[in-house]
């Protein structure tokens, strides 16, 4: 058994070396489509963030004052009741704690934020869904809301926000299919450098086959340098969508001319999912792109 | 040992290689398959050690129905069936003495018993001193005495020759010839494709003679012709 392991990882080791520019072209492709797929990822995620509070038509936000009286909140919910059914549609109350719950959520990992803030400090808000979604009739009735009192400010969802939201699963639907086909294209690299590599050891593979070694032990050493090349791939994905992350997503949410991108970053437990995707699918591209090649022009 | 019952083999319908052969040859047999290129020998051959399957027939290895044996099976087979050929097969950036071992590596041999096959193989065909030469050192007949160390290290009940000395002058074949007969004398199996006329006569042993892929002649201590 030891014989045996010792022998696959040398032959598996040989075979990457005389087949290394391939190799390294190989963790190239994969590397770059799965940063690719992974970052559409992570651009989705952060489109859904910076959009949530505007999901299920809601076109603008009362936000009140953190230390608003609860009479002044009942004045602003006795306004919405009674113009539910004619300007407003639906609305509905998100409390101080909702509003803690979401920001800590949405923060998470930024301690030093965290720190500054409060159940106290968080404003409650009321989202609303108008009848009249023409950007005009919205804009008439959100600012009579801001002369109110208690009311801190009026958050419209813009133009922008709204082109963002509805192009959301546009995006991601693109992205996605845009993904599919580079890690398809690896894949098929994958399977091409191990045909190479086939190719390239087919004396040794005649005598292998005519002393008698067992398929498996033919095989193993290509199915293993397949899923190298898969595995470190991925692994350097990982890092690369974490530039990603940083340089392109968050970098929009500090932008000034990009205020309404507020909110548009990835949250530490999307970014470990996304990248727990990348890995599985790098593996997985390459144990699939490896079977494939060892089945269709190894002969054993 | 080895027997073919009935057996055809068509690699295209209008020119079958071999037709209704049937043969039996026991253990520790020395058996020449002579005949004109094209005659069959080859497919003989590679029907023995499954490379090839019959298209009608029956071939039996060691009490075994080879033909219905499923792939998974056939490396098992061959570890059973040494095989050399006129052009060596040697892995050329490997030593002689690591073509060797390569044969019992990729059948998850042990190391201690490498190291301590591996010589004692190179001893018997008197490669001891060579054993860390590379291939394009050595000289033909050479080349094939390290082929038939490593189709003979694991000890294989048949040993199967395709014009092993198709490539060598005559000296160095009668050399080869005395390696194959002293492996012969131990038990093995020999069979052997040859087009060699004057081995086939000194060492007067089983002549099975094959002419358009049939069997026309099986004669024991036989000649060439």
């Amino acid at each position: 058994m030891i014989a045996k392991t010792r022998f696959l990882l040398a032959e598996t080791g040989q075979n990457i070396w005389r087949n290394i520019a391939l190799t390294i072209a190989s963790i190239i492709v994969v590397a770059a489509s799965l940063s690719l797929f992974g970052t559409s990822q992570l651009v989705a995620d952060g489109v859904g963030n910076a959009t949530q509070r505007w999901e299920g038509g809601i076109e603008f936000v009362v936000f009140m004052k953190a230390d608003a009286e609860p009479s002044q909140l009942a004045a602003i919910e006795a306004i919405l009741e009674e113009s539910r059914g004619q300007e407003v549609d639906e609305w509905s109350f998100v409390s101080k704690q909702e509003t803690f719950t979401e920001f800590t959520e949405f923060f998470a990992g930024d301690e030093e934020l965290l720190g500054t803030i409060s159940i106290d400090t968080m404003p409650p808000s009321y989202r609303i869904r108008p009848t009249d979604t023409n950007a005009g009739a919205v804009e008439a009735l959100g600012t009579t809301f801001e002369t109110k009192p208690g009311v801190r400010t009026v958050v419209f969802a813009t133009e922008v926000i709204r082109e963002i939201q509805q192009n959301a699963s546009k995006i991601s639907r693109a992205a996605l299919w845009a993904g599919v086909a580079l890690v398809l294209a690896a894949a098929i690299m994958i399977l091409t450098t191990i045909s190479i590599a086939i190719s390239s050891r087919r004396n040794e593979i005649e005598i292998m086959k005519l002393v008698g070694a067992s398929n498996w032990f033919i095989r193993i050493p290509f199915m293993i340098e397949g899923m190298v090349q898969g595995v470190v791939g991925a692994l350097l994905a990982v890092p690369l969508l974490g530039l990603a992350r940083e340089y392109l997503i968050e970098d929009f949410s500090e932008s000034d001319n990009l205020r309404l991108l507020e909110g548009f970053r990835v949250t530490d437990a999307e970014f470990l999912a996304t990248s727990l995707i990348v890995i599985a699918l790098g593996t997985g591209v390459a144990t699939i792109g490896s079977i494939i090649a060892v089945s269709r022009y190894l002969d054993v | 040992m080895i027997r073919l019952e009935n057996v055809t083999k068509e690699y295209s319908a209008d020119s079958p290689a071999l037709i209704d052969a049937s043969a039996e040859i026991d253990k520790g047999e020395f058996v020449f398959l002579v005949g004109a290129s094209g005659s069959g020998k080859s497919t003989f051959i590679r029907l023995l050690n499954r490379e090839e399957k019959p298209t009608t027939g029956k071939v039996y290895v060691a009490g075994k129905d080879i033909v219905g044996l499923s792939s998974w099976k056939v490396p098992f087979l061959r570890r059973n069936i040494g095989c050399i050929f006129q052009d060596y097969r040697l892995l050329p950036k490997r030593t002689v003495a690591e073509n060797v071992a390569f044969a019992l590596e990729v059948i998850g041999r042990p190391k201690h018993v490498i190291d301590q096959q591996v010589p004692a193989i190179l001893d018997l065909v008197g490669l001891s001193e060579k054993s860390h030469r590379m291939p394009d050192e050595l000289s033909g007949g050479e080349q094939q005495r390290v082929s038939i160390a490593r189709a003979f290290v694991n000890r294989p009940l048949i040993l199967l020759a395709d014009e092993p000395t198709g490539n060598l002058d005559p000296d160095t074949a009668v050399g080869i010839m005395r390696l194959l007969d002293r492996i012969n004398r131990t038990g093995t199996t020999v069979v052997m494709a040859t087009h060699d006329r004057g081995i086939v006569d000194t060492m007067r042993r089983r002549v099975i003679e094959l002419s358009d892929g049939k069997i026309v002649r099986d004669q024991s201590g036989g000649q060439y012709r």
